[in-house]
């Protein structure tokens, strides 16, 4: 366990390498994956929802297959399980540890705690994303293939939001309990379930990964601009989580 | 994270709008349904140091955290320092340094990595004092937390606790862990924080590890501030009491009424056992009458005159915390 700010650092590449070793892998097999498409294509035709995802790579050629890679798969599974495990340990952890209370006892207020807490858990979460996001283009060079930066860190903004949301409501049962563990494991059991229901027809509009789709990701790429239809109720999240951790915290007993 | 700015508390003159000393009016607290504090009033004058005392779940820590506002008050009004507690009581604790009495802190950080996490927003003298501190208790401040005993934790916590100027400490259980010589160490640093004008809350569960120190006695009992009174006070009330024990069953209920009479303030009786505060500290004279008394029956002990200031508390309020 680090703390404080090395804590943070430390963290934060941990993710940025995990998500960057995916990314070069990724990048390195799309000249095999391009070339076995139709047989890929042909093994998902049986599964609606996997057969729609390996044809929006198809129709997106490098462009989806990055995005699908990185943004849906990479970053929406690591990136959710480390908005839970951050979210989830942030106070509860505290408690659990027992050292709330030499915690609280210094002489800086509670908001500022809990906000450097807040911004400090979402930065580990959220700047890996924008980190590799930035090697895409340089990844791509090997095939010379590109993607615009800026349509990248559009991605990464909608990506971020996204699994701030998620850190947002983990953060807020956190401020609530006392075991990090399960506030974890029940989440992560959640997630995981939401994101299966993704691949199921009839109940894939009920999964929250619907957010962060390809194409949706596409959609801002051949748009030039941010989805705020989407963006704006999960920013709002993050915001209505913020306030309702804040008073939950302020009132909090060591 | 990075040490903050520190906080400059303007100096008043002590005394002065109840600077450095503690006030407490009506409050109250209650966990659910259970009555952690009852109403309680509570006046501590700038200096010196005062003794919070009771068993473990009194109400010492709960009356502790409020005044710092760790603990989000309910009723009641609080005053540290000349200031009133308000939101979460950051003002206060600006001004006072607290140690709480858990012992659950950070393992993987080193000991001067530990203080300077406690000593946030205290400025670096407070640190560099804090490692003096530390210096003299002998503590291994390059070891990790982890790898301290819990006497060494606690003396951790007390050398953060000590080191910033302040006018107002409060310190839950710091004695409890440490090994006597240790414990005196640690009591003569209060002593001579108090003898600078600092005023010191003290709490214990065991009177006679912090009794030495203290000019004045506070007793919570189940949330019930049940004395409060001057060590002086108490010891010589000490002094003046009497303890008899007697066979099981021997003593007729009521019996011990016989004992009353000139020199004698009060009798209690309970069970087999009765106290007896005399008026003085001479006890030849109700030990005479006890020798004559013909209606009760001879105690199989006497007790006067060496009775520790845990034992008379035992005896007048039936609590004691060890």
């Amino acid at each position: 366990m680090f703390r404080g700010a090395r804590g943070y650092l430390l963290y934060g590449l941990g993710f940025f390498v995990v998500l960057e070793i995916m990314l070069v892998a990724a990048v390195y097999w799309w000249p095999t994956f391009e070339q076995n498409l139709p047989s890929i294509k042909a093994i998902a035709a049986p599964i609606k929802m996997l057969s729609s995802l390996v044809d929006q790579v198809d129709q997106f050629g490098v462009s989806g297959y990055i995005v699908g890679q990185h943004f849906f798969k990479g970053c929406s599974a690591l990136g959710t399980a480390a908005a839970v495990l951050f979210g989830a340990n942030a106070i509860a952890g505290e408690a659990h540890r027992g050292t709330m209370e030499v915690w609280l006892a210094r002489p800086v207020s509670r908001r500022r705690l809990m906000g450097e807490r807040w911004f400090g858990g979402l930065l580990v979460v959220i700047a890996p994303v924008f980190a590799s996001s930035t090697t895409v283009p340089a990844l791509l060079g090997m095939f010379d293939k590109t993607m615009a930066m800026s349509d990248l860190m559009r991605c990464s903004v909608h990506m971020s939001a996204f699994l701030a949301a998620i850190y947002s409501v983990a953060f807020l049962w956190s401020c609530y309990g006392s075991e990090p563990m399960r506030i974890s494991f029940v989440m992560l059991f959640a997630s995981v379930m939401v994101f299966a229901l993704y691949l199921v027809e009839g109940v894939t509009h009920y999964s929250l990964y619907r957010l962060v789709e390809i194409k949706v990701f596409m959609r801002i790429i051949t748009e030039d601009a941010m989805n705020w239809t989407l963006l704006a109720p999960m920013l709002g999240c993050v915001v209505i989580a913020y306030a309702l951790s804040s008073r939950a915290f302020l009132k909090r007993v060591p | 994270m990075s040490v903050a700015a520190s906080t400059q508390v303007t100096p008043t003159a002590p005394g002065a709008d109840g600077a450095g000393g503690v006030l407490v009016r009506a409050l109250e607290h209650r966990f659910g349904t259970n009555q952690a504090l009852q109403p309680t009033d509570l006046e501590i004058q700038p200096g010196g140091v005062v003794g919070l005392l009771g068993p473990n779940g009194s109400g010492k820590s709960t009356l502790m955290r409020l005044l710092t506002g760790l603990v989000p008050r309910q009723q009641g009004e609080i005053l540290v320092d000349g200031v009133a507690l308000s939101g979460d009581g950051l003002e206060i604790r600006r001004r006072t340094t607290y140690a709480p009495g858990e012992l659950h802190l950070y393992g993987e950080l080193k000991g001067l990595e530990h203080l300077r996490f406690l000593l946030r927003g205290r400025g670096p003298q407070s640190l560099k004092r804090a490692r003096a501190i530390a210096g003299e208790l002998e503590l291994p401040l390059e070891r990790r937390v982890r790898d301290y005993s819990h006497g060494m934790k606690r003396q951790l916590l007390f050398a953060a606790s000590i080191a910033p100027e302040v006018r107002v400490r409060i310190l839950d259980e710091i004695s409890e862990g440490l090994d006597p010589a240790k414990r005196s160490q640690v009591l003569d640093l209060i002593d001579a924080d108090a003898a600078r004008g600092t005023t010191v809350l003290l709490s214990s569960h065991h009177l006679g590890e912090v009794d030495r120190s203290c000019q004045r006695l506070i007793f919570l009992n189940k949330g019930r501030l049940v004395a409060d009174e001057s060590a002086e006070d108490v010891r010589r009330r000490a002094g003046r009491l009497v303890r008899l024990r007697f066979s099981p069953g021997a003593l007729p209920h009521g019996g011990a009424q016989a004992l009353a009479g000139p020199g004698v303030d009060s009798v209690e009786e309970a069970a087999d056992r009765v106290n007896v505060m005399l008026s003085s500290d001479d006890p030849r004279e109700f030990l005479g009458r006890l020798a004559a008394s013909t209606g009760l029956p001879a105690p199989i002990s006497v007790e006067h005159g060496r009775i520790s200031l845990n034992e008379l508390y035992r005896s007048l309020y039936g609590v004691e915390g060890t």
